[in-house]
């Protein structure tokens, strides 16, 4: 079998707003090509601890290693190229059009020449359906497409994983269902994707691993039959049975 | 009323009176001009400062920021222009137009610091969190997203604050300077027109006319910058 790198490995992360102690201590590996979902209720954690894993919020205490390397002040801004982010108010830049916005990060961090960079990022307008829109300013687009935009933004920089915060939280069913169908296109070509989300058929369909957080802990995890058909833990089976 | 028509006659046609008009418009020109500068660029450096992300490089200098606009804001104008002209720069021959501009721009840097600070601020934090996240440096970040932005929401606060040092500029006729204010009073006492009324007005009409110029400026750049919030680009 082929040999699968880790590429990221978290050790004992802890986060607090000052005395509010959100992360106790999560330890955590993810593999290449390895789809996780992150669960949890309201106020577990979940997000947190995906924002802490490329430093949009500093870790309190504990190890992050992308790739093998440590993350720390100094080389957070280098490494955050290969863990592309989509949140879930989109946060398209206001002040620049889509073609703007798709590719300010790759010309201004010198990994591809303007006219490179607006070729590919034509080419992910035409694939998701809007390369008419690349003059547009994001006032002018509905959420589904800001979203989608916003996802074809991250992947200009070709990053090894995804890390999806909630990306269909702010949208209307419709939305939902073009940005989910995005992400499912990625997922079959075998990006390695962290997403937390409450589309609880969604995490079903397309997670490898189901990670579940419960005050700032992984309390259970495994595959998403192992999860949702034998969970283990009273905590999950209760969690389940509100929202199935 | 005919006396009112005839001073208007009077005034328009006695080139002294004029001159002096237009002299006392041009200092108060030069002293506003002048003390904006002065404002927007203190100002700036004030907010920065204010804004920036706390270090312990940074603990002194916003410290003294939050002192200097707490005081200058919290003292009268007139006040800090008498300090000015009577305590720190009571130097014999010390050019009056030099201290009149330093007292205003250090007044309008602080209102102006509150107002790009807030500019700053109102802008929505996912703004910068997409630019963290794409590995951007602080710098680009700055220029590229945060500043255009904050922009659009300061430059109507701005416009406001660059009216006030106009109006406020007045003040000098108390320690005795030709501005417009002055001239105004001047050409209308007993020893020149003997009536205030028409020289008041024309004085007040070139306040009110420069006014409506800044105002109509300040309203073609609040357009041209509000251009990526329209939704008709398609």
């Amino acid at each position: 079998m082929e040999n699968k790198n880790t590429d990221l490995k978290i050790k004992n992360l802890r986060k607090a707003f000052g005395k509010n102690k959100v992360l106790n201590g999560i330890d955590f590996e993810l593999v290449e090509g390895e789809r996780v979902v992150i669960l949890g209720p309201s106020g577990s954690g979940k997000s947190t601890f995906l924002r802490c894993i490329n430093w949009m919020e500093e870790p309190t205490s504990g190890e992050i290693y992308f790739d093998g390397v440590l993350l720390t002040e100094k080389n957070i801004r280098k490494m955050r190229r290969n863990m592309g982010m989509v949140f879930q108010h989109f946060n398209l830049i206001n002040n620049l059009t889509v073609m703007e916005n798709l590719t300010l990060a790759p010309v201004k961090l010198k990994l591809m020449k303007r006219d490179t960079a607006e070729k590919r990022a034509k080419e992910l307008l035409r694939h998701i359906g809007l390369p008419n829109k690349a003059n547009a300013y994001p006032a002018s687009l509905s959420g589904g497409q800001k979203q989608r935009i916003a996802i074809i933004r991250a992947m200009m920089l070709s990053p090894e994983v995804l890390l999806f915060d909630e990306p269909t939280s702010a949208l209307d069913p419709e939305s939902i269902g073009d940005v989910l169908e995005l992400i499912r296109e990625l997922a079959d070509r075998g990006m390695t994707i962290m997403i937390v989300t409450h589309e609880m058929s969604f995490a079903k369909e397309i997670a490898t691993r189901i990670v579940f957080l419960d005050k700032g802990k992984i309390i259970e995890e495994g595959t998403p039959d192992e999860f949702f058909n034998h969970p283990k833990t009273p905590r999950v089976k209760e969690f389940l049975k509100k929202v199935l | 009323m005919g006396g009112f028509f005839d001073k208007v006659v009077e005034l328009f046609s006695t080139p002294e009176y004029i001159d002096s008009l237009l002299h006392g418009f041009w200092l108060t020109i030069q002293i506003s001009y002048f003390a904006i500068l002065i404002g927007i660029l203190l100002g700036t450096i004030i907010a920065l400062i204010d804004t920036a992300k706390p270090s312990k490089w940074l603990v002194i200098p916003k410290f003294i920021c939050r002192i200097y606009t707490t005081i200058i804001r919290g003292t009268p104008m007139a006040l800090q222009l008498f300090i000015m002209f009577f305590i720190i720069f009571a130097i014999k021959g010390f050019p009056s137009i030099i201290t009149a501009i330093i007292a205003f721009g250090l007044n309008s840097a602080a209102y102006t610091a509150e107002v790009i600070r807030g500019g700053i601020l109102s802008v929505d934090i996912g703004q910068t969190e997409a630019g963290m996240a794409l590995g951007l440096s602080r710098r680009t970040i700055f220029f590229k997203i945060v500043a255009p932005q904050a922009i659009k929401n300061i430059i109507p606060a701005l416009g406001n604050e660059i009216i006030t040092v106009i109006k406020e500029t007045a003040i000098v006729s108390m320690v005795g300077m030709y501005d417009l204010n002055m001239a105004a009073k001047d050409i209308g006492s007993g020893q020149n027109m003997a009536s205030y009324i028409v020289p008041m007005f024309v004085a007040a009409l070139f306040y009110l006319v420069t006014i409506y110029l800044i105002t109509f400026i300040v309203k073609q750049v609040e357009k041209s910058l509000r251009k990526s919030d329209l939704r008709a680009e398609e």
